[in-house]
């Protein structure tokens, strides 16, 4: 077990933890389970895609010189998924939540219009460009550099350094910001909530940006070893929903917890030579069905600020 | 008095649906016809003598059979008739609508939130097929081989389903079907050529397979296959374990504090469910004469889920029409390509977003919403007290009732424009004796009054240096009269105006 | 009518197929301490969430300072409460509607919805530790773990945050213990009412006789005592 392979697992940690994270925060939030989280995985990488085509030449003309162009464009990429998640969000939004809210049955029917928003954007990424996977430059670093006596790669490194910054902050905000005072006050309680002047559809429309800008930026991330196309989101979705359920619906520290255990047993399981790549489902999900018997809730348990 | 015919607005008194009734000559016998063998009726027909027309009549009161005799006697006749093609599909509707059946039973009337079926479904499937394909097992007995591996699967599933709790467990289930899928792919003695197995044994003769005719066997054969899963589902569903889980639906800690073992009742249903399921992957093995790998893949999962939430969970009418619609879109409309999905995702959403609980559910959601409806505007239409509301109307057997309080609210509503600080004076300075026509319309209808209405006058002390209270009547035998207030007045005049003032509030306040 | 800060005309309102209010007719003038007493189940709380748009339905007008916010309704429960909130209606509801994992401070701070308020902030928590004293001692702890005593005065603390020009107290002495339910009466007694009004709807008559300034009583949901009232003396 090498160092490399530390770090390739915190790298897939991170891109996962972002999807669980996402998914957990919304739950307990909103109450809603977003399966459409895959197509915002999608609809991000295509986006990226066509932004990184159009703004290649244009950073190479203007910062090529400097050797600035590559991190410009990576900058420009990221804000280009940022806005792009959190776009699908808002449509998510309209559609999934602010009709149904407040109506009966609304956990159970959200999660089929996240279903059919999902499979919908597949069917229609699809149709519009076809099955082949399209590259995307690499921005985020080439190459390795070598530390502690052995070669790291670039890119993962600065995937983790990114996404533990970003979502240290997003937390953080969450915490002690108003908005973030806000939305906890939602997630326990939602008629006192009104009664304090919160609404919960104006808390309800930043959290579902905001899940859905962690999803666009974990696209983007992830789509520098993984193919941009159609059906790119579908095994994230998986993966970010089995690390949010075991590290309990609802609980954040659980969702990191799992996307760290989950990382490391990818990258374990990819790295013995009898299993390699096809049986790294299956080892999870084994690992994932022990757990949960052993932990009925997964590995948060309970805490004051969930939602059953 | 011109008499006021102008808009005169009648309010409908409840609502009879428009029943089918059959009027039978008096003097026939009556005779219910009974399944054989058990003490059921066909048919839910109830007896009733109309008393206006004074005549007996009878009326269906569950017209669903009737519904599922027209729609399933439909296909069944029409099917034979249509292009190869559509046999396929309706063949296909009949497997997807049973399991969608079985699935019903599991996640609406156990409750268990389960995405095994199709891993259930796949491994049976195959053990069947390696049974027959391996060991030699004849055609006939794949079923019950299939049914008995459902039966261990869903004893194995069954046990964390008692741990776990609604998204947690279909994350399970999930898992279990990707590990079933792996464990299928690797094992090579059990499927050689990329995870198949080919040349299965079958009910339909080799030579028929992909001709007509072996189409419209395979279809009969699927149609009995759903009649079987529809039984197997009101065997369970209308039944003791059914009843007890319904119980435990509405109130889980009340019906266990009632001795109702609810948690037995889900394991019992989940395992003969899971038995179901086996038959039905055997039954697939056997239409298809092979099984692959494409069992276990999660598209045809979701499309299924997607099957049983349009039509609604809980109930087998909804598991059958939304696979209706969705096989329909899917495998009739191929020349759309990847739009039929999005075509089925649009009905998808719209059915979510309309319906509550899917589009079985539509009928009572629209009879949810008429009564609310109803008594908003019947907020409208009131007054103060007084009238009897249509709806109540028709419960008070004796429609005197219903006139009197009519009459007697506007006769308040007279009397209170006569209540003037005049009159009060009136009274105050003679209780007794000749009164004006107002004062003593307004004392007549007082004394009129029921007796919980009523107040007494208490002599308290000697009689010679007496002082009087004022009590109020309860009304009710065996109850005294209790105490107005504290204030004690020195003479009967003085107290009989307390009493009138009293009264006068009353009325006022009504 | 143009200096009552609250007027209702035949409010009617219910939940379902059942009508809890028959036609209400009401007001509140500004400056005035007002108490709505009657036996539980007869609708002095299904009043103050009709007012706050919280029942099934409910219909008839509600004119609170000249804006109308009543009207004929029909689901959508909540949605429109944090409007009128913010218009200055503040309700403790029954039962306080808390936020268990938050701490004494931070619901405090959940009541400073108005810009202003939420600035100087700092100074109104003080302001109701002054009229909550138990409460400074209790600023970081979770309120889901706090006495009923206690819960009950951060509910109504949460609701003295943001400057309200209505209060309408949800019996204030429901589970309480004697004493302390006389502490927060007295509490809510205590508050100055320029400008501003508040009703009580209480269950305990002996609490609040002689220190309010107008006692209605509810019964089935008619009032009774402001309608055609006829002097006894």
């Amino acid at each position: 077990m090498d160092a490399g392979l530390v770090v390739y697992a915190l790298y897939l940690a991170a891109i996962y933890g972002l999807m669980a994270i996402g998914i957990s925060l919304l739950w307990s939030s909103v109450g809603m389970v977003n399966m459409a989280h895959g197509a915002t995985f999608a609809i991000v990488g295509y986006a990226a895609y066509f932004a990184a085509v159009w703004g290649q030449p244009v950073a190479k003309g203007l910062l090529g010189a400097a050797g600035w162009d590559m991190p410009a464009l990576a900058v420009f990429i990221g804000l280009v998924a940022i806005a792009a998640g959190a776009l699908f969000g808002i449509v998510i939004y309209l559609i999934a939540f602010l009709p149904i809210h407040d109506k009966q049955n609304f956990a159970v029917r959200s999660l089929i219009i996240t279903l059919a928003l999902n499979l919908a954007t597949v069917q229609t990424l699809l149709w519009a460009f076809g099955p082949q996977q399209k590259a995307l430059p690499r921005v985020f670093g080439t190459g390795r550099f070598a530390a502690l006596g052995m070669s790291i790669r670039v890119d993962q490194v600065v995937t983790i350094v990114a996404t533990t910054l970003l979502l240290g902050s997003v937390l953080a905000w969450l915490r002690h910001s108003r908005k973030g005072l806000e939305i906890r006050a939602v997630m326990q309680n939602a008629e006192g909530a009104a009664l304090c002047g919160i609404s919960t559809r104006k808390t309800a429309l930043p959290i579902m940006m905001l899940t859905g800008a962690l999803a666009g930026l974990a696209a983007v991330l992830l789509s520098q070893n993984v193919f941009v196309s159609p059906t790119a989101g579908v095994t994230p979705l998986i993966k970010g929903l089995t690390i949010a359920l075991l590290g309990g619906l609802g609980s954040v520290p659980g969702a990191v917890a799992g996307a760290v255990l989950i990382g490391f047993i990818e990258a374990a399981t990819g790295a013995i030579p009898f299993l390699g790549q096809r049986y790294v489902l299956f080892v999870q999900f084994t690992f994932i069905v022990c757990v949960l018997l052993i932990r009925p809730r997964g590995l948060g348990g309970l805490l004051d600020e969930t939602r059953e | 008095m011109a008499p006021q015919q102008a808009e005169k607005r009648f309010f409908e008194v409840g609502r009879r649906p428009h029943e089918i009734t059959i009027r039978p000559d008096g003097s026939e016998v009556w005779r219910r016809a009974r399944v054989p063998l058990t003490k059921r009726h066909w048919l839910a027909w109830r007896g009733v003598s109309n008393p206006r027309s004074l005549r007996r009549e009878r009326r269906l009161l569950d017209k669903r059979p009737l519904w599922w005799t027209i729609g399933l006697g439909g296909l069944l006749v029409v099917t034979p008739f249509l292009s190869d093609q559509a046999i396929n599909i309706a063949a296909i509707f009949c497997i997807f609508s049973a399991i969608n059946v079985i699935w019903t039973l599991i996640i609406g009337t156990a409750g268990i939130f389960s995405l095994a079926t199709m891993a259930v479904v796949g491994m049976s499937g195959y053990a069947a097929a390696a049974a027959n394909v391996y060991l030699g097992v004849p055609w006939p007995l794949m079923m019950p081989v299939g049914a008995l591996v459902g039966l261990v699967l869903g004893g194995f599933l069954a046990l964390p389903s008692t741990r776990l709790d609604g998204l947690y467990y279909a994350l399970l289930t999930l898992g279990v079907a990707e590990i079933c899928r792996v464990f299928v792919s690797q094992i090579k003695v059990l499927a050689p050529t990329n995870g198949s197995i080919n040349q299965v044994g079958s009910f339909i003769p080799a030579d028929w397979l992909l001709q007509r005719p072996g189409l419209l066997l395979g279809f009969f054969a699927a149609f009995a296959l759903l009649l079987a899963a529809l039984l197997v589902f009101r065997l369970i569903n209308s039944e003791r374990l059914g009843l007890l889980l319904q119980a435990a639906r509405e109130d889980e800690a009340f019906s266990e504090a009632n001795g109702i073992d609810y948690r037995r009742a889900r394991l019992w249903v989940f395992i003969l469910s899971s038995a179901a399921l086996g038959a039905i992957g055997a039954f697939y093995v056997m239409f298809y004469r092979s099984i692959s790998l494409a069992v276990f893949s999660l598209d045809q999962l979701l499309l299924l889920f997607a099957m049983i939430v349009i039509g609604g969970l809980g109930r087998s009418e909804g598991a059958v029409l939304g696979t209706a619609i969705v096989v329909l879109i899917d495998k009739g409309m191929l020349d759309l390509g990847p739009l039929r999905i999005i075509l089925v995702t649009a009905v998808m959403i719209a059915v979510a977003l309309t319906a509550h609980h899917g589009l079985t559910g539509v009928r009572l959601q629209f009879r949810n919403f008429r009564n609310r409806k109803k008594s908003e505007s019947r907020a409208a239409r009131t007054k103060k007290g007084g009238e009897v509301m249509p709806e109540e109307a028709t419960e008070i057997a004796d429609k005197q009732q219903v006139y009197y309080r009519l009459f007697d609210k506007r006769l308040r509503d007279q009397l209170k424009t006569q209540i003037t600080p005049e009159l009060i004076a009136e009274h105050k300075a003679r209780p007794l004796g000749q009164h004006s026509d107002a004062l003593d319309r307004v004392l007549n209808y007082f004394r009129r009054g029921e007796m919980p209405d009523k107040y007494a006058i208490l002599r308290v002390g000697a009689y010679t240096a007496s002082t009087y209270k004022v009590l109020a009547f309860s009304g009710r035998p065996g109850h005294p009269p209790r105490v107005v207030d504290d204030k004690l007045y020195a003479s009967m005049d003085e107290a009989y105006h307390a009493v009138f003032l009293l009264r006068i509030n009353d009325l006022l306040a009504s | 009518m143009s200096d009552k800060l609250l007027s209702i005309t035949g409010l009617s309102a219910g939940y379902g197929p059942l009508r809890v209010l028959h036609e209400i007719d009401f007001s509140v003038a500004a400056g005035e301490r007002l108490a709505i007493v009657g036996l539980n189940g007869h609708g002095k709380t299904t009043l103050f969430r009709a007012i706050m748009h919280l029942v099934g339905w409910q219909q008839g007008s509600i004119v609170f300072d000249g804006v109308e916010i009543g009207g004929t309704r029909s689901l959508g429960e909540g949605r429109r409460t944090p409007g009128i909130v913010r218009l200055g209606v503040a309700m403790t509801p029954q039962g306080d509607a808390i936020f268990p994992g938050l701490t004494v401070k931070q619901h405090l701070d959940c009541g400073a919805y108005t810009k202003a308020s939420w600035r100087d902030r700092a100074l109104r928590r003080d302001h109701i530790y002054d009229i909550f004293p138990q409460l400074k001692a209790l600023e970081q702890a979770y309120v889901g773990k706090l006495s009923g005593g206690e819960r009950r005065m951060v509910s109504v603390g949460r609701a003295l945050m943001a400057d309200a020009r209505l209060y309408l107290i949800d019996e204030p002495s429901l589970g309480l213990a004697p004493k302390i339910s006389q502490r927060v009466v007295d509490a809510l007694i205590d508050i100055g009412l320029d400008g501003k009004a508040m009703v009580i709807a209480e269950q305990n008559v002996a609490l609040l006789s002689g220190k309010v300034d107008r006692m209605i009583g509810m019964h089935a949901g008619h009032l009774r005592g402001d309608v055609g009232h006829v002097d006894l003396s």
